[in-house]
């Protein structure tokens, strides 16, 4: 009984946890928004409205606060994860980015910076103009067998998944 | 701004922030294994999530399972084929496998203290932001 509750306990403090009780979980979570509050997982939606608040004499969408509460709960999210995943204490930690993104991307401070930036300026677009991410469109849209969700999704890892393996290619790594 | 709806949100939030972390979504490294079909962990953690909410989906329609704050079947919302779709999809695929990062796991790096996300994340406020105006342009939300 003790051993069972330690390897259960080993378990949830392991970084990774196997894929398909993470996505089982993640399925369960997101059908929970929807049995709760009737609302789908959603996440560009909410950087959308964060934009509109932050922009000077933006008007804020009042009944859309709960997006941007969402989103800091990811943050939380995230630190609790870091937090409990088995190391000492939270040490800020450090990325992972393996040998295709450290070829792929600029090695100067200031090139990586605008690196991101600008790799960031295209999700968020891509994910307005597209009409959600890989949240909105994947998880939640295809699981409702919408159409325009499955189209969205497919070509989010189509053009990732060339994009990619053309760098790759082109890099030599 | 505290109420029982942000409440349930932030808890939401944090469950996914969570989840997302625990899958490895958080490390450009896994995300570069899985377009590079290194390693296939997190297309089994998409396929689950997508499948297992599939058959979710299909039982609450069904069995005409009810939303505890509506008191309504839960409603099936397909997303629109909105102008820009393709075009969208295409930028954000070519921003995700430029940075390994997508809009959720950008909010969930930042708490675990990957602090490069914050660059991507402000990337993505300001494209967002430009999102929307041109949404409003094109006369569709």
């Amino acid at each position: 009984m003790m051993d069972l509750l330690e390897t259960l306990v080993d378990a949830f403090f392991a970084p990774l946890w196997p894929p398909v009780l993470v996505g089982a979980l993640i399925a369960l979570l997101a059908f929970g928004q929807r049995w709760l509050a009737d609302q789908p997982l959603s996440c560009s939606t909410g950087f959308a409205n964060l934009a509109t608040s932050l922009r000077p004499g933006g008007q804020r969408d009042r009944d859309g606060d709960w997006r941007i509460v969402f989103l800091l709960g990811i943050v939380l999210g995230g630190l609790l994860a870091a937090l409990t995943d088995g190391a000492p204490a939270w040490q800020g930690t450090a990325a992972e980015f393996g040998r295709f993104y450290s070829a792929l991307i600029p090695d100067s401070t200031l090139g990586s910076a605008l690196w991101w930036l600008i790799g960031g300026l295209l999700i968020g677009l891509g994910a307005r103009l597209a009409g959600g991410c890989t949240s909105g469109h994947t998880i939640a849209g295809v699981a409702m067998g919408a159409p325009a969700s499955i189209l969205a999704s497919a070509v989010f890892f189509a053009v990732a998944v060339g994009t990619a393996q053309l760098a790759a290619w082109m890099l030599g790594v | 701004m505290l109420n029982r709806r942000n409440a349930l949100f932030l808890a939401f939030g944090i469950g996914f922030g969570f989840l997302l972390s625990r899958a490895g979504a958080t490390s450009p490294l896994i995300i570069s294994e899985l377009l590079l079909f290194d390693d296939l962990r997190l297309l089994w953690v998409i396929a689950t999530a997508v499948v297992l909410g599939g058959v979710l989906t299909w039982f609450a329609r069904r069995r005409q399972w009810r939303a505890r704050n509506t008191g309504q079947p839960i409603t099936i919302q397909h997303k629109p084929f909105k102008r820009g779709l393709i075009v969208g999809a295409v930028l954000f695929g070519l921003g995700w496998a430029g940075t390994g990062v997508c809009p959720g796991t950008a909010l969930a790096m930042l708490g675990e203290g990957k602090w490069f996300a914050a660059w991507v994340g402000a990337g993505i406020v300001v494209g967002a932001g430009i999102g929307s105006w041109l949404n409003h342009r094109l006369g569709s939300r």
